[in-house]
Formats: C-alpha cells, structure tokens, sequence
C-alpha cells in the first residue's frame, strides 16, 4: 500500500524517465523500495542501464541488484532468455549463493514447472528455514496455479511464524475478498490496524468489509472506521466520505421509527455529503449533479 | 428468457473493457455494459463503463458507481444490460462468484442480461489472425437459473457492430492507449478523472 504522494512521485518520475529526461537509476530504486509492481518499465529501464558498459559500472556494486531486480522484471514478462541472461552474471559473480538459488527457482515457477520449483525451494528452506521470500513464494505458486485455498493455506502457516508481515496479511485479505470469504478478511484487517494503526487505508478497507457484511452492528462499526479515515486524511478520502453516506442510509433503513439513532447520525451524514459536494464543484463539476441525486437517493432510501 | 436473442456490442464499449483489462494485467477487473433491447430480438450493447480492478468483492465503491452509472445513463434512455468481468490469470476461464453474483444482481433488473467474459488466449492470438468476433465471452441465465455459455458452438449470436473494431483495437493497444483509460477506481482515488472516458467515445 503505497500514499498517493508516493504514488505521484514514483509516476512522475516514469514519465520522465518514459520521455528520455534520465533518472532511471532514481526510478529503479524508488519501484524496489515501495514494492511496486512495474515490471514491463523496470525491465525496459533497467536494460538500458545494464547494457551500457559505462552506466552499469558507474553503479558499482548496486550493478548485482539491479541484476536481481530487472531479473524478476523479466519474469513477470515472460522474457525468460533475459531473465536467464541476468540469472547467469549473478551466478558467476555470486557461485553458490542462495540469493542466486532463489532467482534460479523463480526462473522455474516462471516457466510453470510448477513441482521443480517447489523442489528447489524446499531444499533452499533445509539450509534456512527462516527464509520469508521463499515462503511467501510457495505461496504465490499455490495462487499461480488457481489454488486459493492451498495459498490461504500457506499464508495462515507463514502468518503463525512471522505475524508481522503487513504484506503477507494484506494479500490474504484480499484473496478472502476474493471468494468473498468476508469474515475472514475482517479478521486480517484487524490485524493490519493492530500492526499500522495509524495508516487511513487499513481502516478504510475493514470499514468496506464491514459494509459489505451488512447487518446493524457492522454498519454501525463500519461507519465509525469510516470517520476515523476522515480523520487520519483530514477529511481528504472521497471513498470513506461516501462510506459515511451509505452507512448512514443502511443503518437508517434497518432502524425505521427508532427516532433517536436517525438524528445522531444525521449529522455526520450531511457533513460528509457537503464535503463531497464542495470537492465535486470544485475538481469534476461536469459530475456534480449525478453526485447530487445519488446522495438524494442515500438520504431517502 | 434469452432464448434466441442475439447480442451485439458496439466497437466503443468492447474497445474500452478491453484496455481496462490490458492496463490492469496482474488483477481481476470488471465493468458495466449499458444499452437497451431492440426490436425485441437483439440486446444492444452501445456502451460501457470499466469499474474497479481491486477488492472487486467488496460493495461500497460498488453501490456509489452503479448509483451515478444508472442515473447518468437512464437519462439517456440506456439501462444495465449486463456484467463485464476479467480474471486474474491468463487461463482462467471460470466464472468467479463475484462475477456470478454482480450478474445475478443485474439479471433481477434486466433478464436477458448478458454477463462477458474476458478470453485472454484469444486476446493473444488477435495480431496474428484476422478474426472479427469478440474476445470475450458471453454467458447468459437461461430457464434454469444458471449461466450458460453462448455461443460457443460457433453461432453467431453474440457479435461486435463494427466489423473492423479488432483492427482498431490493435491499433490502440500498439498506441499504448490503455494507459489513458479511467475506471470507477481511479475517479474514486481522484474524482477529476473522469469514468465515462469521453476521449474513447466517437
């Protein structure tokens, strides 16, 4: 999960590097960093700085992560004889290295020979079972090959040992999501709001889990989620505006006639429809009337 | 319900749902198709809006975009008429339960609904061929309240209005003209993008 000012930053930097203004190393270094998952750009970039003899040795030892990382990017792509190509170099600068070892059963999982890789992983796992890339990737394998349960499988196992790992929590989330297995995705949001409480996007993915769940306690839980995003933004996230709208519709159709629950939440509903009002005037007037009648429609369904 | 009924879909609607499934490669996307019934014995497909391409399960962003999308069509005499969905891996061919269950809510409002989805081998194949028929899918819920492939003997009951729109898709995709496609997604994220892709349109 990267910020959208991060995001913007990492965009404008690809569209510079994109129209020939330089900085790819920049570039390259800051999609590594943020995790991102770029790889028809990075395999592009980085290509051109490895096949220039003068811009790969001005990278002096960071030359091997970049042969590391255009390595996978190539993957992904499936340009396996590049991949191969990078794969080689590392070999031989890096004889019995177990960083090489992983890229080599990358290469195979790449290639689908699905039960070699698993192999090749489970040998690498006998001299360090501690490894968190390649049992991550066991995972990504199971999903590879459509076998959600066997990655939900794998990720619970991995999740046991090492609870912390936001990224891990966050791709089970959404394979739950996925076969709409809602409770379950509830449960890893909660802990990516234990482990990052103060990050807008964890709870605004439990709030839409909770909405989606339905029922009178969830959208009342949901709408508090809710706020506290308008809160961590400063009142910034059109998603969790219109999140208050919903739930307050929701809970007001479950609790018809009960006076007091509707004047409570009035309020906070109108606050957040004039915020969206004022936001769409503002930057996409051409759709401000449709956000109008939407809301109309919230309020009085 | 959709017994014999043919399908056609015009090149701006098909042109889009496809660059939003080729911008969005590594996830699921999906999308809403509008038109209308013609003459009785033919769904109209005239036009379609890219939704999202992630958490595709989840309802809220859901609900707010089916609001404005059915406000700002029906004003235009164009209803929902169906479901657009792409999977995640290049040979899955299975219809998710997201999908099933956002074609079944579309279904209740438009019976002869047609549910799309996206084929990625035959997406591939495209530059090396010359075939004019879709590259998609069409699925619709017969009389036993399951969705049935259409088609897929060879009939042409489900078409794209304009016989050249693959050529002109290719042309895109060789342009890069994906990146410039906007889905409900993105206008969430920023609500000065803009989800109807004017630009794409004729």
């Amino acid at each position: 999960m990267v910020s959208k000012t991060e995001e913007a930053q990492v965009n404008r930097l690809e569209n510079q590097v994109d129209n020939g203004g330089g900085g790819a190393w920049e570039y390259l270094c800051l999609v590594r960093k943020l995790k991102l998952r770029r790889s028809d750009k990075v395999l592009k970039h980085g290509l051109s700085i490895l096949n220039e003899p003068s811009k790969r040795s001005s990278l002096g030892h960071e030359e091997w992560t970049l042969y590391e990382q255009v390595a996978i990017a190539a993957m992904d792509c499936q340009c396996l004889d590049v991949a191969k190509g990078c794969i080689t170099v590392l070999q031989k600068k890096f004889p019995d290295s177990k960083r090489v070892g992983r890229l080599e059963a990358m290469l195979l999982e790449a290639k689908g020979s699905w039960s070699e890789a698993k192999k090749a992983y489970s040998s690498l796992l006998e001299d360090n079972a501690l490894d968190q890339v390649i049992h991550k990737r066991r995972a990504a394998m199971e999903k590879a090959q459509g076998n959600l349960s066997g990655a939900i499988e794998c990720l619970n196992k991995y999740l046991e040992i090492f609870m912390a790992d936001h990224d891990a929590w966050r791709e089970l989330a959404e394979i739950y999501v996925s076969l709409q297995m809602y409770k379950q995705a509830a449960f890893c949001y909660e802990e990516l709001i234990l482990c990052q409480p103060t990050n807008p996007l964890c709870h605004l993915a439990y709030a839409d889990v909770l909405y989606t769940v339905g029922g009178l306690e969830n959208l009342q839980a949901a709408k508090k989620y809710y706020a506290s995003v308008i809160d961590l933004t400063g009142g910034m996230n059109t998603r969790a505006l219109f999140g208050i709208c919903l739930c307050t519709s929701a809970i007001g159709q479950l609790t018809k006639g009960r006076n007091k629950e509707e004047k409570e939440s009035l309020g906070l509903q109108s606050l957040a429809a004039t915020a969206l009002e004022k936001d769409y005037k503002q930057r996409a007037p051409s759709k401000l009337s449709l956000l109008s009648s939407t809301l109309r429609s919230l309020k009085l369904s | 319900m959709g017994g014999e009924l043919r399908y056609e879909i015009g090149q701006t609607a098909y042109i889009k749902l496809v660059l939003h499934a080729l911008k969005h490669k590594t996830a699921a996307v999906n999308g809403v198709l509008l038109g209308r019934l013609s003459d009785g014995d033919a769904v109209e497909i005239a036009d379609a809006v890219p939704l999202f391409h992630s958490h595709l399960g989840l309802l809220p962003p859901l609900e707010i975009a089916l609001l404005q999308i059915e406000e700002y069509y029906g004003a235009q005499g164009m209803a929902i008429v169906g479901y657009f969905h792409a999977n995640e891996r290049f040979n899955d061919f299975e219809l998710s339960n997201v999908a099933r269950n956002i074609g079944d809510h579309v279904h209740r409002y438009f019976p002869q609904a047609a549910l799309l989805l996206l084929d990625s081998k035959k997406l591939e194949a495209l530059p090396k061929g010359k075939d004019r028929s879709p590259v998609m899918q069409l699925y619709t819920k017969d009389s036993s309240k399951s969705w049935k492939q259409v088609g897929s003997d060879g009939s042409s009951r489900f078409s794209i209005k304009e016989p050249s729109a693959n050529i002109v898709l290719l042309d895109y995709i060789s342009t890069q003209k994906m990146q410039d496609m906007v889905d409900f997604d993105d206008h969430l994220d920023d609500i000065s993008k803009d989800w109807l892709n004017p630009e794409l349109g004729k």
